[in-house]
């Protein structure tokens, strides 16, 4: 802390932290005590001490079916996102291409461009073109969103990487092919892995793309959830949520494990 | 040369994702919003969204409850990340952790938590019935205080820590030469900190101003159907009524209001990187 802080500023100071923090996590913290209250109405403070609402879900045909579809969609977006955005960061990352500049810039739109924007026209495109809206639609459209992740958090890692390992093993003779498999790619493996996470994260989450292109058997789980809010919520819900957001818990301490969560901030 | 052929085979498939599913769909948008029933040029679209003193309303509303969630957003901010700047680095992470955790939580999470909180019988109703300023049945639930208070959880984080990432980078020692010299606390929070973080704090209100106006899930179910935003609007168009050339139309008025924001944005955040 700051030297010569008044001791009355210092403890207002901290109040606010508090407050704004208590307010930040408001929200999650209900959803964890609705979801294991005995009660079968949603109220908090929770009355008594019930898991029966997690077991509900698995007895849900639709809650499964959320669960299943979201499971799938976010493995596949993982793999595939991974893979490209391995390949895309790397070429950023040697400025070797012209307009890498621009190039940069389109990898790393859909992070600042409205998701809501981008799900309407996938929405019409590929009613146009392909047809009726399926699983596939919904893979590519959060492959796009989880891109970005990748390639920044590779970037990342590459930024401290050491230029010279790919020249040594060029003038050893190792041909294009194996420098990047041999040399590049393992430099990347903790920026690939912490992407990797950040995009399971985010197909697992999200909820605009997968509304626009939900139909009655293309349901995620957070949109499972929000079809419940729409109409009559039961503590269910809560005991989805609470899985959710243990999920994330776990993502957010292999990513930091891995990369360090303090080099996400100042996006 | 072969090196460019390599790089591009790397980048390829990316590029090939972001030219079919990112810029075309953008492109099908933008056709479709110019295109009448009859399949010529038309403006009838915009003419319709734009003449209609309903559509205008929600185009006030989204804008207005917008200034105010980032304003208060940077606000509160603002103070947050300074602190979180100037602690020990083990308590700054985590702080940040716990900054990261309800950013990283699906929206639907976060927007279900506030229903049960600004609901009927919900704590934050029950404590003002408590304290006698309402009456039983007060609930939050359906106002534009709970799509505020919904929004600022959700976009705090993200201004948060777009400010951290400039306060990180002052120099104490400008701090310090301002306090030796007799400046006080608040003369040098406002004469040295303040202006150096105002670009991380222009950025993070930007960024988090264009991610409100945008917004589709926290304003639709803590607003309810009487309160729609932009965001809502062009949901109803595109799946209810299925006016997909309105929804289209309204889709690229909202895309030039966040490319007015953007603009600044981009150049503010370039700055900071070069």
């Amino acid at each position: 802390m700051v030297k010569g802080v008044p001791n009355a500023l210092r403890l207002l100071t901290w109040l606010l932290v508090t407050l704004t923090l208590i307010f930040v996590l408001a929200p999650l913290i209900v959803v964890a005590g609705v979801s294991v209250s005995e009660s079968q109405f949603i109220a908090f403070p929770p009355t008594g001490f019930s898991l029966r609402w997690f077991a509900a879900i698995f007895e849900s045909n639709a809650y499964v079916h959320a669960l299943t579809t979201s499971l799938k969609l976010a493995v596949l977006v993982t793999v595939t996102a991974t893979i490209i955005g391995a390949g895309a960061a790397i070429a950023l990352h040697r400025r070797r291409l012209p307009g890498t500049g621009l190039l940069a810039g389109l990898f790393l739109s859909p992070l600042i461009l409205p998701s809501i924007i981008f799900a309407i026209g996938l929405l019409m495109l590929w009613s146009a073109t392909v047809g009726p809206v399926s699983f596939w639609a919904l893979w590519i459209g959060h492959m796009v969103i989880a891109l970005p992740y990748v390639i920044r958090t590779t970037l990342a890692v590459l930024a401290d990487s050491d230029p010279f390992l790919e020249e040594a093993a060029r003038t050893m003779g190792a041909s294009r092919w194996q420098r990047i498999l041999y040399v590049v790619l393992p430099q990347c493996v903790p920026g690939l892995a912490a992407g990797a996470f950040f995009a399971f994260n985010i197909s697992f989450d999200e909820a605009v793309v997968a509304l626009f292109l939900r139909t009655p058997d293309l349901v995620t789980l957070p949109i499972q959830i929000y079809n419940q809010l729409e109409f009559s919520p039961d503590p269910t819900v809560a005991a989805v949520s609470t899985l959710m957001m243990g999920l994330t818990v776990f993502l957010i301490a292999i990513i930091d494990r891995l990369l360090g969560i303090q080099r996400f901030v100042g996006t | 040369m072969r090196d460019r052929i390599e790089d591009l085979a790397l980048a390829g498939p990316g590029i090939l994702l972001l030219a079919l599913a990112f810029v075309l769909p953008i492109t099908e948008m933008l056709r479709l919003s110019i295109v009448g029933a009859d399949g010529g040029l038309t403006v009838e679209h915009f003419a319709r969204f734009l003449t209609d003193s309903y559509y205008l309303g929600i185009v006030w509303r989204t804008i207005y409850l917008s200034v105010l969630i980032t304003m208060i957003c940077a606000v509160i901010g603002f103070p947050l990340a300074y602190v979180m700047a100037r602690v020990r680095p083990g308590l700054r992470l985590w702080l940040i952790v716990l900054i990261i955790l309800p950013l990283m939580t699906s929206v639907v999470v976060r927007t279900f938590g506030w229903m049960v909180l600004l609901g009927r019988g919900g704590l934050v109703p029950f404590t003002f019935w408590k304290l006698g300023f309402v009456g039983r049945n007060f609930t939050l639930m359906h106002t534009e205080a709970a799509i505020v208070i919904g929004m600022v959880q959700v976009l705090l984080p993200f201004t948060t820590l777009s400010i951290l990432g400039v306060v990180m980078k002052i120099d104490r020692r400008l701090e310090e030469a301002s306090r030796t010299m007799g400046a006080s606390f608040f003369a040098t929070l406002r004469t040295v900190i303040l202006p150096l973080a105002m670009p991380g704090i222009l950025a993070g209100s930007l960024l988090a101003f264009t991610l409100s106006v945008s917004s589709f899930v926290t304003p639709s179910l803590l607003g309810g159907v009487r309160l729609p935003v932009v965001a809502a609007s062009i949901y109803d168009a595109a799946t209810k009524t299925l006016e997909w050339n309105f929804a289209a139309a309204q889709s690229v008025i909202l895309l030039v209001g966040v490319l007015l924001a953007l603009t600044p944005y981009i150049k503010l955040s370039g700055r900071r990187h070069g």
